[in-house]
């Protein structure tokens, strides 16, 4: 061994102002061949203290660094083995954990359950969110994306609307410099004709700079010339799949019906996009231009209807401020100073395009936080064990102490056993998780895999939260336990003093947190069931819609006319009582609005949805008259001069209903010939809107639904009657229907899914609470057994022993609850203020919450209690 | 004689065979001053350990100095066969200078 008996040295070289960089300098020390570590690190300072002179520190030090990097070559390196890590004392540790953890295994049960339970239940919502938080995300554009739309700033209030103007994409590109891109999407349906058959699909309308604002790699296909010419069509490669059975199918030909255009079109396809993830907002499967469709000359400078969107791509993020404040004078120029006052444009960042139509990232990041509260439970729990488990190893622990372990290396041990329990937890964890995802997904509608992280991700995650969980939980007990006195430890003298606060204070924690998700699931609930069974003031028993429009027909006239003899075939079936066609049905309400005022008034004119509806309407709803008449029978004709209106309509117009009003349109002049009770066409969320209902007979194109009162005994056969019937008109459309209580069901989609992850895992943080506590019910009651048989012996009942142990659990669950209170009111009344009809929070929620979690404590505590308590103390008093 | 010498192990071989006895730092000095060009110890331990292994150089361990922290050199010493392999290298190079044509270079 060559030694280092030069101290002496040390100290000329310190006179110097500066020194190599100490961390380099340890660096290559610790890893240095000791046989080479003098010539290397030698040589490297002595020509750090030579570059220090020529050319000064800062050059000098980097040189070291780097010169230190290039040395660590696996030639200069020590061995694995001569590495001073100590692994034999970690071997011993290891042993030492794997030991203790058979020993005590209903213990070790409970942690590596409880915490793989914890560490399963944090990776699925954390699927979950991170699937909804990175909505979108493959956008390499996202963020200087901006979807244009309008503002009608009327007198109550300002109303978004997201459908624009096919010119508005050209005047933007040429009136502004900050726009770079702009693409034009309207979204609609199809028919792909494939032997004679029509297949409905998803169509996008767009302009080929789409794909240079949204990421949609191409598979097969020219990069630079995306959609080749007018006749072309760019196809996802599940169409390809779908229609060839191969995905490189550019050059081959696709007919088209477009309903919406009521024509047929050839395409051939020109490019074949890339599979793109699940998570988008996007997801074409049938892209042609804009341009192509044959009315496009028509609408080119049309600037009077809007019914697409306009995503704009900006030079950066920042150029929206000036871009809004610049529209006013757009809006001027194209509709005059009048509409300046009433209408603004808006930029919407397409970052936030998730939360204003899809659902909600803040429900992603509540769910996120469920987690980690879950997670926090979890290692709660192992705290908790670990440290009541040290009266046992005491022994241990002083024995080690003796023989002169010192603090940081029983520290060491104990973060080692602690990382072992949740490196194992963990693992288990994901294996369970692995298997709960196809169950997941079935039972939520929803679609996570790990298939979204790349295995080295899904190692480097497990490993991090392994050693995040280590240190949590271990921690604690690693500096608890190893500040005993090495005497105390060794007499055993150290009782359940010294961190009985601390733990407890981590059970209230535990129970807070388990209160806190099981109260908010329950108000959930109760919001939920509230809007499912409120009277949506329509009547959605026994009746169903059929999807019914004319447009769906490759000649409209003839359509009309097959749907009015469906519609009366349908009617005279004595199962059903009545038929009525309208344009909208509720749950799939109107979303056309028209500009109306009462007559006599000049102001502003109030912007309001509208319907169309046969005069058999309301009686089919069962939609109850307020004031005045129903429309006059369908025979009489179209009563284009009457409507009727919501008693919603009827307030934002202040009319009286007793009086005769007269609502225009323009210089139109309607009667209200009556007035309906407001019914809800739309979630509960949201507050009834005003709506003006027209009437338009059968005869009339606007028709999309006919809706039935049906008898629904025998149904499969009545509908495959029905179906058949629907088979011979030859719409292009296939037989759809809905039963109207399933779709208000739908309407509660997000919020059903929402609250089925909430109850799910609020029943995951109370079991794994509760089995903590069933862990330490069996140390509380270990530790207090002698007490128990002694007071047994003197005398004392049973049932008062039982109240003994149940004493300080019941303070524990009493304060959790308490703490709890506030962080429910805070974030329930937040969650409530998103619904326009809401439940209020009432006292008995908490009640049922307190009532339910002091069962489950008490069921938990109660048998081994009584076990204790109606034992023979002889057995417990004879030990010493 | 059969010798794979890179052209750093050669320069370094040669300025072991200009200075008697060196060591790593004394090499790089030598090395910037005459060529003008810097070099990192690294590169020069790795070329030390390769021409050791291959006998042409030898080397012991020195003494500690202050600016080394203490640290003793390792001071390189070319052998006869390192002699004798730059030697042979530098013959060689002399015969086939002689066959270029400087003509063609030098009026350029």
């Amino acid at each position: 061994m060559e030694g280092n008996p030069d101290n002496e040295f040390c100290f000329s070289v310190n006179s110097h102002q500066h020194h190599p960089p100490a961390w380099a300098d340890r660096l290559l020390n610790y890893f240095c061949r000791q046989d080479y570590s003098d010539e290397i690190l030698g040589d490297l300072h002595e020509a750090f203290y030579w570059r220090l002179k020529e050319k000064g520190p800062t050059k000098a030090k980097a040189r070291f660094t780097w010169e230190v990097i290039k040395s660590l070559r696996p030639k200069n390196l020590k061995s694995f083995y001569h590495l001073s890590l100590n692994t034999m004392i970690f071997r011993n540790y290891l042993k030492i954990a794997f030991r203790t953890l058979l020993k005590r295994r209903s213990t070790s049960f409970i942690n590596i359950f409880g915490l793989s339970m914890g560490a399963a239940a944090f990776v699925l919502i954390f699927l979950y969110s991170y699937q909804i938080i990175s909505f979108d995300d493959h956008h390499l554009n996202k963020e200087k994306t901006f979807l244009a739309y309008k503002e009608r700033i009327t007198p109550d209030g300002v109303q978004p609307t997201y459908d624009t103007w096919v010119p508005m994409k050209d005047r933007f590109l040429s009136d502004y410099s900050q726009v770079k891109a702009a693409a034009r999407i309207y979204e609609t349906d199809s028919r792909v004709i494939k032997n004679n058959q029509f297949i409905e699909e998803d169509m996008m309308y767009t302009d080929e700079s789409f794909f240079d604002i949204f990421s949609f790699p191409i598979l097969h296909g020219n990069e630079n010339r995306i959609f080749g010419d007018m006749q072309s069509v760019v196809i996802s490669s599940e169409m390809a799949i779908k229609y060839f059975q191969r995905d490189n199918v550019v050059g081959e030909e696709m007919e088209i019906f477009l309903p919406d255009e009521d024509t047929t079109m050839r395409y051939q396809v020109s490019a074949v996009l890339n599979k793109y993830p699940e998570n988008t907002s996007y997801q074409p499967s049938l892209i042609i231009q804009l341009e192509s469709i044959p009315v496009y000359p028509e609408i080119v400078n049309n600037w009077n209807s809007s019914f697409l969107e306009t995503y704009v791509l900006l030079d950066e993020k920042e150029s929206a401020v000036g871009l809004e404040a610049a529209f006013p004078d757009l809006i001027e120029t194209l509709w005059g100073a009048d509409v300046r006052n009433n209408t603004n444009f808006k930029l919407l960042p397409f970052d936030e395009y998730y939360d204003t139509f899809l659902g909600s990232k803040d429900d992603a990041y509540t769910l996120l936080f469920i987690g980690f509260g879950i997670l926090l439970i979890a290692a709660i729990n192992f705290m908790n064990l670990s440290t009541a488990q040290a009266s046992q190893r005491m022994k241990e622990i002083g024995l080690r102490k003796v023989l002169g372990a010192i603090r940081s290396q029983l520290r060491t041990q104990f973060i080692t056993e602690a990382f072992v329990t949740s490196l194992m937890a963990i693992v288990l964890g994901l294996g369970m998780v692995y298997f709960i995802i196809p169950y997941f997904n079935d039972f939520f509608g929803v679609s996570i895999s790990f298939g979204m992280f790349s295995p080295v991700q899904i190692i480097g995650f497990s490993i991090i939260l392994a050693i995040a969980l280590g240190i949590l939980s271990g921690s604690y007990p690693a500096i608890y336990l190893s500040s005993m006195k090495s005497i105390d430890a060794l007499q055993q003298r150290m009782g359940f003093g010294g961190s009985v606060n601390f733990r407890n204070v981590l059970v209230v924690l535990q129970f807070s947190i388990a209160l806190f998700l099981i109260t908010s699931a329950i108000l959930i609930r109760n919001q939920i069931s509230f809007m499912t069974s409120k009277n949506m003031g329509f009547d959605s028993e026994s009746t169903i819609t059929f999807v019914a429009s004319a447009g769906d027909f490759t000649d409209r006239d003839q359509g009309i006319v097959r749907l009015n003899t469906f519609k009366e075939e349908l009617k005279n079936k004595s199962y059903m009582s009545e038929v009525a066609m309208s344009r909208t049905i509720p749950t799939q309400w109107t979303r056309s609005f028209t500009f109306v005022r009462p007559d006599g008034w000049n102001g502003d004119p109030l912007r309001m949805r509208y319907t169309y509806v046969d005069a058999n309407f309301f009686n089919t709803y069962g939609i109850k008259l307020k004031h005045g008449a129903h429309f006059l029978p369908d025979s009489e004709g179209n009563q284009r001069e009457s409507v009727i209106l919501n008693e919603a309509a009827m307030k934002a117009f202040e009319f009286d209903p007793n009086e005769q009003n007269v609502i225009k349109i323009g210089d139109r002049r309607i009667n209200v010939v009556g007035i309906v009770e407001d019914f809800n066409f739309e979630s509960l969320q949201i507050e009834i809107a005003p709506t003006l209902i027209f009437h338009r007979t059968g005869d009339h194109p606007v028709h999309r639904f006919i809706s039935c009162k049906m008898n629904m005994t025998n149904l499969p056969s009545r509908l495959e009657e029905i179906e058949d019937k629907w088979n011979e008109l030859g719409s292009t459309n296939d037989f759809t229907y809905y039963f109207m209580n399933e779709q208000v069901e739908s309407l509660y989609e997000a919020e059903k899914r929402y609250l089925g992850l909430v109850t799910m895992f609020s029943a995951l943080a109370i079991i794994v609470a509760c089995l903590g506590l069933y862990g330490l019910t069996l140390f509380i009651i270990e530790k207090r057994r002698k007490e128990i048989s002694i007071r047994k012996v003197l005398g004392a009942e049973i049932s008062g022993l039982l109240r003994l142990i149940f004493r300080d659990f019941t303070k524990w669950v009493v304060i959790s609850f308490v703490l709890s209170v506030p962080f429910v009111l805070f974030f329930m009344t937040d969650w409530l203020e998103g619904y326009h009809y809401r439940i209020p929070i009432s006292w008995i929620t908490f009640a049922i919450t307190l009532a339910l979690v002091f069962l489950l404590v008490l069921m938990t505590v109660g048998y081994q209690s009584l076990r204790a308590a109606s034992s023979n103390p002889v057995n417990h008093l004879k030990d010493e | 004689m059969n010798l794979q010498l890179g052209i750093l192990e050669e320069m370094i071989l040669i300025i072991l065979l200009m200075k008697d006895e060196t060591y790593g730092v004394d090499i790089a000095k030598e090395y910037e001053s005459q060529l003008n060009q810097t070099i990192s110890l690294p590169a020069i331990h790795v070329v030390l350990k390769r021409l050791e292994k291959k006998d042409l150089v030898t080397s012991k361990m020195g003494e500690p100095t202050a600016e080394r922290g203490g640290r003793r050199k390792r001071i390189y010493q070319a052998t006869n066969k390192g002699y004798e392999a730059a030697k042979y290298l530098q013959q060689k190079r002399s015969e086939m200078w002689k066959v270029i044509p400087t003509m063609n270079f030098v009026f350029q």
